[in-house]
């Protein structure tokens, strides 16, 4: 029994096409896989692997290169914060801080206790005029305030019943 | 597409001249509304009326550099393409923004799409390519979908795809998503991740003209360098050259960020003071406050005091003051702030953001961060300081395969350099004067 569906495999083994060579099927292989088990496990990075007829442990080492690849369990909604510069400089430590002590985690590796959220801080995500912003569901929110963010947490709590 | 309250930047009244011209017209990243208002035409002009040389011939003759960082004449760098090797060739597009401070490229693709992609098909013809590779990075989810959506209907309306406006040439324009790795902005280590590997620098030669992506000849462009294109085509390079200063032609886009009244993406003719675009287009200081130090172009360029706004955006002006232009992203810092706690905050990027494949990069970063930390908490100050005079030395000069070393390297020395006041109370008496209060790491 593999971690990864039968149908999500098939989909990965079709990437390769898409490009000029195999190797760069490998990132949105990862991604779909991260998609669906909700962070790299080593058996689905073993089983990327074999479908693309990669080695596993080059499979990894593509995966832990990167800040969007997660080797460890992460919240279904992963707050990631922009703490470089020019966001520091209008107040993103404060707003990190506080989602922390929001959702009750320490640091990125920790999930909360409703296994919600995660957050973490990162380097400049591009979207400076906005400042303090950050990335959440594949979404940019801007020119964040502590009411903000929690409204932000507060929808997806209730979101959740 | 942003609401236009929600534009930041050069758009309707206070639209530059050529890269955001059209900006704040509704729908601009639509089609229609592209065509309109005269998109596509220069693509047309060049395909069915120009040919490859005498495309690269307006663009030399545009004096337009690279707008990613480098500065390199992009006319220059399409000439290194062997035109008439066989087999395939490729154009990839750096849209993998992200030097800190910078945001044009995001405004660039999230207001006019096709402006991106009828100045990639531009460029593929030039260069002979028929499949173009838009490496965007992957937290840009929204430039991701506009372009998508964009590159179906140019190629639902004949712009892309097959036998084009009936001249028998083909383009196609295909999107690949970083992961987040700021090293992929560097063009070779990009390539590595297009390839589906660890994204570090190679070594050149071989150049990615002569072997690039997938061993090909393979043209990599910036955003903001391939949207100038239609313009030019449009209405020449030597219309294009009447702009901006003897080195550095045109105007570019800025993104002013930090402590100013008006953070934004503006476009400006080179040449113009930053005091322009600080005080001028993003309102300067915010109330009460005055500007101390700003980053003129990217976190990798060297700081220069507030005392010289008056400074040019000349790319030659700013080689002689030891900076340079960059990534066009202009960070501004107030008296509120302590400098030293900003290069810690850079070098902290630096060091996370090495790829580790050279030594002094993978350790100087490391290495400078913990010096801070301890000039920060008051521990052995005149030591750290001495230190990190010897790790700045260290990083630069060559001494690694890419830049991102020699960057982390100039932020240590141009702040020292400009403020070494800052860097000896902290050392010397455990003071931060920019907050006066007692520094806390």
């Amino acid at each position: 029994m593999s971690t990864l569906s039968e149908h999500l495999l098939r989909e990965i083994r079709e990437l390769p096409a898409k490009f000029p060579q195999l190797r760069s099927a490998v990132m949105p292989a990862l991604d779909l896989a991260q998609e669906e088990v909700g962070h790299l496990t080593p058996e689905a990075m073993s089983e990327v692997a074999a479908a693309l007829n990669l080695d596993p442990g080059y499979v990894e080492g593509v995966a832990t290169f990167y800040t969007l690849f997660h080797t460890g369990p992460i919240g279904k909604h992963r707050f990631y914060v922009c703490t470089n510069l020019s966001c520091a400089l209008r107040g993103a430590n404060e707003i990190h801080g506080h989602i922390k002590a929001r959702i009750g985690v320490e640091g990125p590796e920790e999930v909360s206790a409703d296994g919600l959220f995660s957050v973490e801080p990162v380097e400049c995500l591009g979207a400076c005029e906005y400042a303090p912003m950050l990335r959440l569901d594949h979404a940019y929110h801007y020119d964040l305030t502590i009411e903000k963010v929690d409204a932000l947490i507060e929808a997806r709590r209730g979101a959740k019943v | 597409m942003a609401p236009k309250s929600e534009l930041r930047g050069s758009h309707g009244k206070t639209a530059g001249p050529v890269l955001t011209r059209w900006f704040g017209t509704e729908n601009l990243h639509r089609l229609d509304t592209y065509v309109k208002k005269g998109g596509y035409a220069s693509w047309r002009k060049a395909l069915t009326q120009m040919t490859p040389a005498a495309i690269t011939d307006e663009v030399k003759a545009s004096g337009l550099r690279g707008r990613g960082g480098a500065g390199f004449p992009t006319g220059q760098k399409w000439s290194f393409i062997p035109r008439d090797m066989p087999g395939e060739k490729y154009v990839v597009v750096n849209a993998d923004e992200s030097e800190p401070g910078t945001a044009k490229d995001r405004y660039l693709m999230e207001n006019c799409p096709h402006m991106l992609l009828e100045g990639i098909a531009i460029a593929a013809f030039a260069v002979g390519a028929n499949q173009a590779w838009v490496y965007i990075r992957g937290e840009y989810d929204r430039p991701y979908s506009m372009l998508t959506e964009a590159i179906a209907e140019a190629t639902k309306a004949g712009h892309l795809g097959t036998d084009i406006y009936g001249s028998g040439y083909d383009v196609d324009i295909r999107l690949y998503r970083g992961h987040g790795a700021y090293i992929c902005g560097e063009e070779t280590a990009l390539l590595e991740s297009l390839e589906g590997k660890r994204a570090q620098p190679r070594s050149r030669p071989p150049f990615p003209a002569i072997k690039g992506a997938w061993g090909r000849p393979t043209l990599i462009n910036n955003v903001e360098t391939l949207s100038t294109l239609p313009w030019i085509i449009e209405n020449g390079g030597a219309e294009y050259a009447k702009l901006g200063t003897e080195q550095s032609r045109g105007t570019r886009m800025f993104t002013v960020s930090g402590h100013v009244q008006r953070p934004g993406n503006y476009e400006m003719e080179i040449g113009r003071p930053f005091r322009d675009l600080i005080e001028g287009m993003a309102g300067g200081a915010l109330p009460g406050r005055r500007l101390k130090v700003f980053w003129p172009g990217g976190s990798s360029a060297p700081v220069l005091p507030a005392a010289m706004l008056d400074t040019t955006t000349d790319t030659e002006e700013l080689k002689r003051l030891g900076t340079m232009g960059g990534s066009g992203g202009v960070i501004v810092m107030d008296d509120t702030y302590c400098v030293v706690r900003g290069a810690h905050r850079l070098l902290q990027f630096y060091a996370y953001e090495s790829c580790g494949k050279c030594t002094p990069c993978r350790i100087g970063g490391n290495w400078a961060v913990r010096a801070y930390e301890r000039l920060l908490a008051g521990e052995d100050g005149p030591a750290q300081l001495a230190l990190l005079d010897r790790i700045q030395a260290g990083l630069q000069n060559g001494r690694c395969l890419c830049g991102l070393g020699d960057s982390a390297g100039w932020v240590i020395e141009s702040t020292m350099n400009h403020f070494r006041n800052e860097y000896e109370e902290h050392a010397h008496s455990n003071v931060c004067s920019a907050t006066g209060a007692m520094a806390v790491a």
